[in-house]
């Protein structure tokens, strides 16, 4: 009976642990306006071994970016490749499929060894697909970035940038 | 300081054109880290005698990472008496140390430097280390894209050497240069993006001016050019210089230009 338990509960935590990946997100680059541009962020992009696969719209110079299932992105990764094609990102929004996630400003949990601490979000209990904007230095656009510097005081953690480590707001 | 850039580059072009990957001179961005490009260069450039002169310039390029880019450039040309000849080469970098990004925007700042080697005949006034002269060139570049337009404008000192082994540069002559530039490129078409394969057209007018340090010597040219981007990979530039001014002896400053670039995404790991 106790092995029972012991495998029923190690295939609920590996399940819940499958759900709470990132699905998918949402980039939009700036810096750029021309196809050959959005061509290279997109070559770039496709370049990442745990993206299964990338929609660009060109008017928007934004990127669907689908992940493969059972991989562990780190956003990180994809600020770099977007700069590597010579651009910035202005917005990303990653979907989480979240399990009963408290969400409470200054609170963190932890995926794939990453800390995601909600800053700016609405207090409650998050569950299924939940979108969720990246607040930190590199994700939004620098008058972003500057007002949300502002708030240190409130959020202390915000001034540590680290790439294993980010703010997340959900929307 | 990026709001009076801006301001004075407006002021000089109003009405004016371009994106900004222009013709006949280069913008302070870089090509995408770890890409590949190649590049041919064709200059049919009329001498006073009627004489057409074939500058023939291949050129690879290395997108190294996202603040350093290379090119290799070699230079052919029918210019000498044995008809089609290889002339010389010249290495190129840039490196892009200031960059600004807003949605459909960006300023960004470059300084850049180029060595050549050239052995043909040095037979005008003007300092040209693309195909002409022995030297080098060390210049800044700053780069403003506002949506469908693109402002450029360009700074460099240009040096001339001897072109070894053949041709020493003449004592009576200025070896130095100051250059300027100003481009201006706009976005024509596709008016509205559906896919990759739509072919890009931009219009570029450009200024290119020159004025030799030891004698005052200078010239200015409007070169306007039009520019296809093919499955936003493939480059073809039609382009003619045009000389407005000139108070230096040059050979033949009038001419077409027609330029092909392939560029390779993601060569390098």
């Amino acid at each position: 009976m106790k092995l029972f338990i012991l495998i029923a509960s190690v295939v609920l935590l590996s399940n819940t642990a499958a759900k709470s990946q990132i699905t998918r997100a949402e980039l939009t680059a700036t810096g750029l306006t021309c196809s050959m541009c959005s061509k290279a962020t997109y070559k770039q992009l496709t370049s990442i071994p745990e993206v299964k696969e990338v929609v660009p719209d060109l008017n928007t110079t934004a990127f669907m970016i689908y992940f493969k299932e059972g991989s562990a992105i780190n956003v990180s990764e994809l600020k770099k490749k977007v700069e590597d094609a010579g651009f910035s990102v202005g917005e990303l929004v990653v979907v989480f499929n979240f399990n009963n996630q408290q969400a409470v400003n200054n609170s963190s949990f932890k995926k794939n060894n990453i800390t995601y601490t909600f800053m700016d979000t609405k207090p409650g209990v998050l569950s299924g697909e939940v979108k969720v904007k990246i607040l930190d230095k590199g994700f939004v656009v620098d008058k972003e970035y500057k007002k949300l510097a502002k708030l240190t005081k409130q959020y202390p953690s915000y001034a540590t940038v680290s790439n294993n480590s980010y703010h997340i707001k959900t929307l | 300081m990026k709001k009076l850039f801006s301001a004075v580059f407006v002021f000089f072009t109003l009405g004016a054109f371009s994106q900004e990957l222009f013709v006949f001179t280069e913008p302070a961005s870089n090509m995408p880290a770890k890409s590949f490009g190649f590049r041919n260069m064709n200059a049919f450039m009329f001498e006073k005698d009627d004489k057409l002169n074939y500058h023939n310039m291949p050129e690879i390029m290395w997108g190294i990472n996202k603040k350093w880019m290379v090119h290799a450039q070699g230079f052919i040309s029918n210019r000498q008496e044995g008809g089609f000849e290889a002339e010389g080469g010249s290495l190129y970098a840039k490196y892009r140390f200031f960059s600004e990004d807003a949605i459909k925007n960006h300023f960004r700042m470059a300084v850049y430097g180029r060595y050549s080697l050239n052995r043909a005949d040095i037979h005008q006034q003007e300092l040209e280390t693309m195909g002409h002269n022995t030297g080098y060139e060390a210049g800044l570049i700053a780069t403003q894209l506002l949506h469908k337009v693109a402002i450029s404008s360009s700074l460099s000192y240009e040096r001339a050497l001897d072109n070894n082994p053949g041709y020493k540069f003449p004592t009576t002559e200025s070896n130095s240069a100051m250059n300027y530039t100003l481009s201006v490129g706009k976005l024509m078409l596709p008016k509205v993006y559906t896919n990759f394969k739509q072919t890009n057209v931009n219009l570029m007018l450009e200024l290119l001016g020159q004025r030799l340090n030891e004698n005052g010597k200078s010239y200015l040219d409007l070169a306007p050019s039009i520019q296809f981007i093919i499955n936003s990979q493939a480059r073809v530039d039609i382009g003619y210089r045009q000389q407005l001014y000139s108070t230096m002896k040059r050979t033949a400053p009038n001419g077409f230009i027609l330029k092909f670039e392939y560029t390779f995404f993601n060569v390098f790991k």
